[in-house]
């Protein structure tokens, strides 16, 4: 079983907070473990929490329509511990995509309710971990907004496309 | 143009205290503009961020060389400019004032100080914006979600509907 504490060390997600500050993030959480196949985020639903995964790999995928889901991504946490779901700490909405346990998978759940209780506490921490996921919104909003309008000149101007590239191009940068 | 500038009706500005308020209004700088009048520029820099107190602005893109498209209208109380602040001082669309509009310049620079020295009245209104683009970025992916299942539906005929898509993919646009 994951020590929290300890879990929230070395993530990237995290670097930023003093030693005390991830504590209390820490003390707020709860292990998550999960099994091959079974869900973390579900697509369509407010997942209400920001998963740290410590250890096994995740896919991302999208339904698409007439059925079938769209790989969007494979992440292992032995590349470096990293985080999903963190939108759903700011907003309420379902989330875009389906993230599910390729194997075994160790996690860290930290609850919105968590994060909420901090910011009406107006602990930096939790002002501190905003500002990051606000940065990491608009950087991914910025990129979107520019392959949008990139697909559409290249819309404009070829007058036939290449749908598969078009698609691709339109989820390389998909928020969870 | 008004006395002491008052934050309490913009949104973004609800959960600060008095102190906290009064702290943010020593960065405010009053600015006016006439309708017609440009606030940013597609391109041009982005170095303060506005709370507009007073007026309505639209937001403009050159999507298609040649052809400004119509992004948004925003009425106040709102803030402009937060883009810039959390990413690069540069403006990815034109913002120009659609009535007479009255607001308040905050300094980039001076508020990315306050931010990262943990004041709370910045962190604050960090995380209300944060709430703002939380719920754009949901909105920009059911979009986007949107014209994939078009695309995929439509195949070579998908141009006679062209405009219909283009339109859904920039209703929800950043600035």
């Amino acid at each position: 079983m994951v020590i929290v504490e300890e879990g929230l060390q070395g993530v990237r997600f995290f670097e930023f907070l003093t030693e005390e500050e991830r504590e209390e993030f820490a003390e707020g959480s709860e292990p998550a473990a999960f099994d091959a196949g079974e869900m973390i985020i579900e697509e369509g639903r407010d997942p209400g929490s920001l998963f740290v995964l410590i250890s096994g790999s995740v896919e991302v995928s999208k339904r698409v329509s007439g059925g079938g889901d769209l790989l969007l991504a494979r992440i292992d946490a032995a590349e470096g511990r990293t985080v999903v779901g963190e939108r759903g700490l700011l907003g309420e909405s379902g989330a875009s995509a389906t993230v599910r346990a390729a194997g075994p998978v160790e996690a860290i759940n930290i609850p919105r309710e968590t994060f909420r209780r901090m910011v009406s506490e107006g602990r930096p921490a939790a002002f501190k971990l905003s500002y990051r996921i606000a940065r990491t919104l608009a950087r991914r909003l910025t990129r979107l907004d520019e392959e949008v309008v990139e697909a559409i000149r290249e819309l404009e101007s070829r007058g036939e496309t290449d749908l598969e590239a078009f698609r691709d191009k339109l989820i390389t940068d998909w928020a969870i | 143009m008004q006395g002491m500038p008052s934050l309490r009706d913009v949104p973004f500005f609800r959960h600060l205290n008095d102190d906290e308020r009064e702290e943010l209004e020593e960065l405010l700088e009053p600015a006016a503009f006439e309708a017609g009048e440009t606030i940013f520029e597609e391109g041009g820099p982005e170095d303060r961020l506005y709370v507009i107190t007073l007026g309505t602005v639209e937001v403009h893109k050159a999507v298609i060389a040649g052809r400004r498209q119509h992004l948004a209208t925003v009425e106040a109380p709102t803030i402009v400019g937060e883009m810039g602040l959390l990413t690069e001082p540069r403006a990815t669309a034109s913002v120009q004032a659609r009535t007479p509009v009255e607001a308040y310049g905050i300094d980039r620079d001076r508020f990315l100080e306050m931010l990262d020295a943990d004041a709370p009245a910045a962190c604050k209104v960090v995380y209300e914006i944060g709430r703002t683009l939380a719920g754009r970025m949901a909105r920009t992916d059911e979009s986007i979600a949107g014209i994939i299942a078009h695309l995929e539906r439509a195949g070579a005929d998908y141009f006679t509907d062209f405009e219909i898509f283009q339109d859904r993919l920039i209703r929800e646009w950043s600035f």
